[in-house]
């Protein structure tokens, strides 16, 4: 490309603006990466140091006895326990059934698919709110029932048109062909279009386990019994409440509460490097038109 | 194979298959589409008739009966409503106009770098926090800006300051909220801009620098132009959840800075959920459902005006 003809790091005459713009670029994507990570790294160094407050973040000592507070005390790990039950049960649910409905809205022949499609859509610009919807859980006698959260955070009407407008890509010839040699509509669901399209399967699944493993909202409307509360609620518990009720504790508070903010972020951020691309597909696959 | 499928496709197209002939041939699809439909029934469409409710006097205690609109008018003699509707349109404007354009400076910055390894490192650790839930967000900001052991406070203390609780004071809540969500939103809402950059026109580029044209000039004058059309879709997408604030202020908000944060929905929850006034909250959310229908509508509608296409 010719464009880069004038990329030279000399501040000869010509070539001084350019270069001065890209110090202050890298100089300002290099401190906002500072910003990002600052935060996290004091957490973390918070909850291997009690004595480590205020400026510092290079830990003096480092202690783990918050964490194995969280692995030996209940009232903290079976929360977690909580979420990755959710984060798999709803993953899966979620993506078996947006995955049927994309599969079925993009029959094109289907009488009434179009009207489908439309009631699918119509729920991404409109809802009847917190309260009603609150109402309607609670009058079905959903309460305390892990569908009240489980469904709603993974059945959505984003992510069914963004399958569809993913399995549309794909040729029709293959389903007509595989209908003639008898197989089922649900067969050639299975065995044909599921598998050929994993990269949409892993960034839409991704999307939903994310939204599930962070979900908080749902839980305080709808799960009262503290045995299933998520690992978020108790988070959220633990910063606003100083103490933890029911246990006697010699360790510093501030130790736990970081020590609960690591141990809910990082499951994330190890597997995140691996996935990355798929969540920036699923960003540019959504922009477009479905 | 298709020579085969195109007689049988024929064939039926002669025949002509009637609709109920043509519902009994996809008899199973309209089965595989019932998980589906049963999710949105039950948790999209049944609470849009509980909107009803808003017209009705209803609490635990006292099934609902039809009160025409007394909930609206007790409403919009409550001053907490009027100020959760006030602070809901200043917050959700201001951090919609905020960080749209911070991902659109930052996509163009992020764009002008070459060194492909620095790009790459940059945008991971700027997706990061998109992905922590806001408890998580709001916990780290909590301990992070501290007045007690924060890092923040510790640093002006550092420089003989004195310790300012940013969280829990009505001037500073406003500013240290539209931070902490650029903060996390900032990095993720540059993909789709930078996706849209990838695709700009290098012979246009080109013909402007023989014209003489700057580096400025061309990212103002070809650039940006063609990326407006991403601009535009983002912001109406944006646009139709710009009012859900629920999660980022409930977790940051507190009672010394009520005044300035509590928005429509923090609003219905407290008055809903914890005050159980089935009736008045649904009022309330109705009229939060409304404005959003309306922004989305009218921002569709401009958009098919300025650049012919609808998003929606």
């Amino acid at each position: 490309m010719g464009l880069n003809s004038k990329e030279r790091f000399s501040f000869a005459k010509g070539y001084r603006g350019r270069t001065l713009f890209l110090m202050f670029d890298f100089a300002l994507l290099g401190a906002l990466m500072c910003m990002m990570v600052l935060p996290l790294i004091k957490v973390l160094v918070d909850s291997v140091d009690p004595t480590s407050y205020g400026v510092r973040l290079i830990p003096r000592v480092v202690d783990f006895s918050a964490y194995e507070m969280i692995v030996r005390n209940s009232t903290l790990y079976q929360p977690f326990l909580v979420s990755i039950y959710t984060t798999v049960v709803g993953t899966i649910f979620g993506l078996l059934v947006t995955t049927m409905g994309a599969y079925v809205l993009i029959q094109k022949d289907m009488p009434g698919h179009r009207l489908m499609g439309k009631l699918v859509l119509a729920t991404m610009l409109f809802n009847g709110g917190l309260i009603p919807t609150y109402l309607t859980i609670k009058n079905l006698g959903l309460m305390n029932n892990m569908l009240a959260v489980i469904v709603p955070c993974s059945v959505g009407a984003y992510n069914t048109i963004l399958m569809k407008s993913f399995f549309a890509s794909i040729p029709g010839e293959l389903f007509d062909s595989a209908a003639i040699d008898g197989c089922s509509p649900f067969g050639a669901f299975w065995r044909i279009m599921l598998p050929l399209s994993k990269p949409a399967l892993a960034s839409v699944g991704l999307f939903i386990a994310v939204g599930l493993w962070n979900e908080y909202m749902h839980f305080i409307l709808y799960i009262t019994d503290p045995e299933w509360q998520s690992f978020q609620v108790k988070v959220r518990s633990l910063i606003l409440e100083d103490g933890l009720s029911g246990t006697s504790i010699t360790l510093s508070q501030e130790m736990l509460k970081s020590a609960t903010v690591v141990v809910v972020v990082v499951p994330f951020l190890l597997i995140y490097p691996f996935v990355q691309k798929y969540f920036t597909k699923g960003v540019t696959l959504g922009a477009v038109k479905g | 194979m298709p020579t085969l499928i195109k007689a049988r496709a024929a064939t039926e197209e002669r025949i002509g298959l009637s609709t109920w002939q043509k519902v009994k041939k996809y008899r199973a699809f309209y089965v595989m589409f019932l998980p589906l439909l049963i999710c949105l029934v039950v948790f999209s469409y049944l609470p849009m008739v509980g909107v009803l409710y808003a017209f009705t006097d209803y609490t635990p205690f006292k099934d609902p009966s039809f009160v025409g609109l007394a909930n609206f008018k007790k409403l919009f003699s409550q001053a907490g409503f009027w100020q959760a509707f006030f602070n809901t349109l200043q917050i959700s404007t201001l951090k919609l106009i905020f960080s749209m354009a911070c991902s659109i400076l930052l996509a163009l910055m992020l764009d002008e770098i070459r060194c492909k390894w620095f790009k790459k490192l940059s945008q991971t650790i700027l997706y990061i926090p998109h992905f922590m839930s806001w408890v998580v967000v709001a916990s780290i900001f909590t301990m992070f800006l501290s007045p007690k052991n924060g890092l923040i406070n510790g640093v002006i203390e550092l420089f003989g300051g004195t310790p300012i609780y940013f969280l829990a004071d009505e001037n500073w809540w406003r500013p240290v909220f539209y931070v902490i969500s650029c903060w996390k939103e900032i990095g993720w809402g540059t993909i789709i801009y930078m996706a849209a950059l990838s695709t700009v026109d290098m012979e246009q580029h080109e013909a402007a620098i023989i014209d003489g044209a700057t580096r400025l000039q061309r990212v103002i004058h070809l650039t940006l132009p063609s990326i407006s059309g991403t601009i535009v879709t983002v912001f109406i997408l944006n646009l139709a959840k710009v009012l859900n604030l629920f999660d980022p202020v409930w977790v940051l908000q507190n009672a010394m800075v009520i005044n300035v944060s509590d928005v429509l929905e923090t609003y219905v929850y407290r008055m809903g959920i914890s005050g159980s006034q089935y009736g008045l909250s649904t009022a309330a959310g109705l009229f939060k459902s409304v404005i959003s229908v309306v922004l989305v509508t009218v921002a569709n509608k401009l958009s098919k005006k300025i650049t012919g296409e609808e998003v929606l």
